[in-house]
């Protein structure tokens, strides 16, 4: 029986939960008469204190099973802002069977009034001597969950990867027996919900959104002054007006023009922005009739670009001198395709080369056999680390941006070019922010911590940062 | 419709990624996995017509009796027997897809990820050519960085190492910021471009603005 000071504690510390509105469910542990208690005094975490649970673990009843976890605490995780977590507290039990030895524990979970089912992933946790927290997600705020911790209890001589739990697959490299452990379960703790925690906006972004928006407005501002027809100027990017020249030197030589859009697949905004590329200058091959090849790694991206081949093909008037085997899947496997494009460039021998898109370490091989052909090569990529190479291969590189704004230069019409001036003037918005605070951080060292500088400096980094 | 429909759904879809990028509650994430997730299952269809193309194109270059079919009947012979390997005996450690996969296609990935190194050599012996003030610069940063990376730069000089990572840290950073700054930029104007409609090329209508 449990004493009257200890009811009284379990009863005040149910009482201060339900007072401070969190979800709080005890499931205590007896420990028989003259029965023996954990080893050592097992601390309460303050995460649990702070919510009302009593610093020292309280006793358990008697007429549970002293094997059986201890003091299985639900808390709503705070931290999970989509509402859908949960923390589980519980204390490793009172005693241990004879011959046996406690191997770890096991999540069981409820919802609403269904049957208890054991929790997934992670199968089992560890066993330690101290109050384990087991954070779990995937709850509905509009359900009612119960949870239980079983303790699994295995023989004394067993190894540590020779058992499991009921439903565990056996690893196929086992040498030995494999035992399956007995689990001795806690009493229901719960119900609990989740719906306090969840969250429709998350105001660590608020200044992304405010950013966006900003950007978004800047963007439409300009489309307007464009619409009305003002000229804007634009400075010249040597390498999207090469592209005309390349293409006329592949005409007069007769050789084909090897165009690589990048081995990013069909959602990275490079590939779509070297497919927007690709259709002007399947324009241009269609007009002159000289011979397209696009090998492609991603099977979306042969599909997306076949389309707008034929389109280009199409609108120049000469459908019959689209060949859709000139657009081709050679396979995903990076070094395979290149492989496989450094062998065509060698064979083909095209006149002019379009690296256009997203790549990796491949880049320099690609440019680097290009070059060796005697090809003119223009490369546009967004990937910074690859940059210095096609500069150093290719005789034209777009660079970040200019791959995105080629499409603009290209088309030269006022719409896409008013994006362009929106682009600028972040650029500008951007610039003054790292000068002021590039100003703030010298000045916050020149004056020391504590200064105005220092709080300055403090709160504009805390309005940039972002989680 | 068959232009508008992709631009409508196009716009629909940027907007509830995009407002799923600030709704941290469960049912957004939900939906992030869920979109993801078809995302998965489309691009895996997509590679039935990868391999269609695949296919083709190598049987017709060996039926025409290309100057390259002995290439494409390679390519085919080495796809075939990888795939009736890997219906036949599965893929498990010890099949002969695996002994395929890890002493065929590894040895000959990891042989073109070498010649990166040949490459390289090449791409810097035609580029470090002190022709400009600029070229110049580049020509004794890049040795600076070299001989600073090297093992022996303790015997070189010790303050090697030091101006090597100082030239990572300040300029090369800064000038790697500010492309990945410009690049931000450029990808939210296209995606906004995309996303209203006002660039649509991509879909094959051969209609801008």
């Amino acid at each position: 029986m449990i004493g009257a000071r200890r009811l009284g504690r379990l009863v005040a510390a149910l009482g201060l939960s339900v007072a401070a509105g969190l979800p709080v469910a005890i499931a205590a542990v007896p420990v028989p008469e003259g029965g023996a208690g954990p080893a050592q005094p097992l601390r309460v975490p303050a995460e649990l204190v702070e919510a009302g649970f009593p610093a020292q673990l309280p006793p358990p009843p008697p007429d549970l099973d002293p094997s059986a976890p201890a003091a299985v605490v639900v808390l709503p995780d705070a931290e999970d802002d989509s509402g859908a977590g949960a923390k589980l507290f519980w204390f490793p039990p009172a005693q241990t069977p004879s011959g046996m030895r406690l191997g770890g524990f096991r999540l069981y979970e409820a919802a609403d009034s269904g049957r208890f089912k054991p929790v997934l992933q992670p199968p089992r946790v560890s066993a330690d001597a101290v109050c384990k927290v087991q954070v779990m997600g995937g709850h509905w705020p509009w359900k009612t969950y119960r949870a239980r911790v079983a303790a699994l209890y295995i023989p004394a001589d067993t190894g540590d990867g020779n058992w499991g739990v009921k439903g565990e697959r056996r690893p196929k490299d086992l040498k030995g027996e494999w035992v399956l452990a007995q689990e001795v379960l806690s009493r229901p703790a719960g119900p609990f919900t989740t719906r306090p925690y969840a969250k429709w906006f998350d105001l660590k972004k608020i200044n992304l959104l405010v950013t966006a928006l900003l950007y978004c407005t800047a963007v439409l501002w300009f489309l307007r002054h464009a619409r009305r027809g003002r000229e804007m100027y634009l400075r010249p990017i040597p390498g999207i007006e090469a592209v005309d020249d390349a293409i006329g030197r592949a005409t007069e030589m007769g050789k084909p023009i090897l165009y690589v859009s990048g081995l990013d697949p069909i959602d990275s905004v490079s590939t779509i922005a070297s497919m927007i590329i690709l259709g002007r200058v399947a324009r241009r091959t269609a007009e002159y009739e000289t011979p397209l090849l696009v090998p492609c790694r991603d099977p979306l991206v042969m599909t997306a670009e076949r389309e707008i081949v034929k389109e280009a093909y199409l609108a120049v008037g000469k459908p019959d001198a689209y060949d859709p085997e000139s657009i081709f899947y050679v396979t995903d496997s990076q070094f395979g395709y290149v492989a496989a494009v450094d062998g065509m460039m060698m064979r083909e021998q095209p006149a002019a080369n379009f690296f256009m898109g997203y790549f990796y370490a491949e880049s320099l091989i690609l440019a680097e056999t290009g070059a060796t052909t005697g090809a003119i090569q223009i490369a546009g990529t967004d990937a910074d680390t690859q940059i210095p190479f096609f500069v150093t291969a290719c005789d034209y590189c777009l660079m970040g941006e200019e791959l995105y704004a080629a499409s603009a230069y290209l088309a030269r019409e006022p719409i896409l070019l008013a994006q362009l001036k929106a682009q600028d003037v972040g650029k500008v918005v951007i610039g003054t922010a790292i000068t002021l605070g590039a100003v703030a951080a010298t000045l916050a060292v020149l004056v020391g911590e504590g200064g105005v500088w220092a709080r300055y400096l403090g709160k504009f980094l805390a309005i940039l940062a972002t989680q | 419709m068959r232009r508008t429909l992709p631009l409508i759904i196009t716009f629909l879809a940027g907007l509830v990624m995009f407002v799923q990028f600030f709704v941290p509650h469960k049912l957004s994430q939900d939906a992030l996995k869920y979109m993801t997730d078809w995302m998965r299952i489309i691009g895996t269809f997509a590679l039935v017509l990868g391999i269609g193309s695949l296919i083709q194109r190598h049987t017709a270059r060996i039926r025409q009796r290309h100057r390259d079919a002995p290439y494409s009947a390679v390519a085919l012979c080495c796809f075939l027997a990888m795939v009736v390997l890997g219906i036949g005996w599965k893929t498990e450690e010890g099949s002969p897809f695996d002994w395929g996969f890890t002493y065929v296609f590894m040895p000959l990935d990891a042989t073109m990820f070498s010649v990166l190194a040949f490459f390289m050599a090449s791409a810097a012996y035609r580029t470090f050519r002190a022709r400009t003030p600029e070229a110049t610069l580049l020509l004794v940063a890049s040795l600076a960085l070299m001989f600073g990376r090297i093992p022996l730069h303790q015997a070189l000089d010790p303050h090697l190492a030091g101006v090597a990572e100082w030239i990572m840290a300040w300029p090369a950073t800064a000038a790697k910021r500010g492309i990945l700054l410009g690049v931000a930029l450029g990808s939210m104007a296209m995606s906004l471009r995309l996303l209203l409609g006002i660039e649509r090329s991509h879909l094959g209508t051969g209609k801008e603005g």
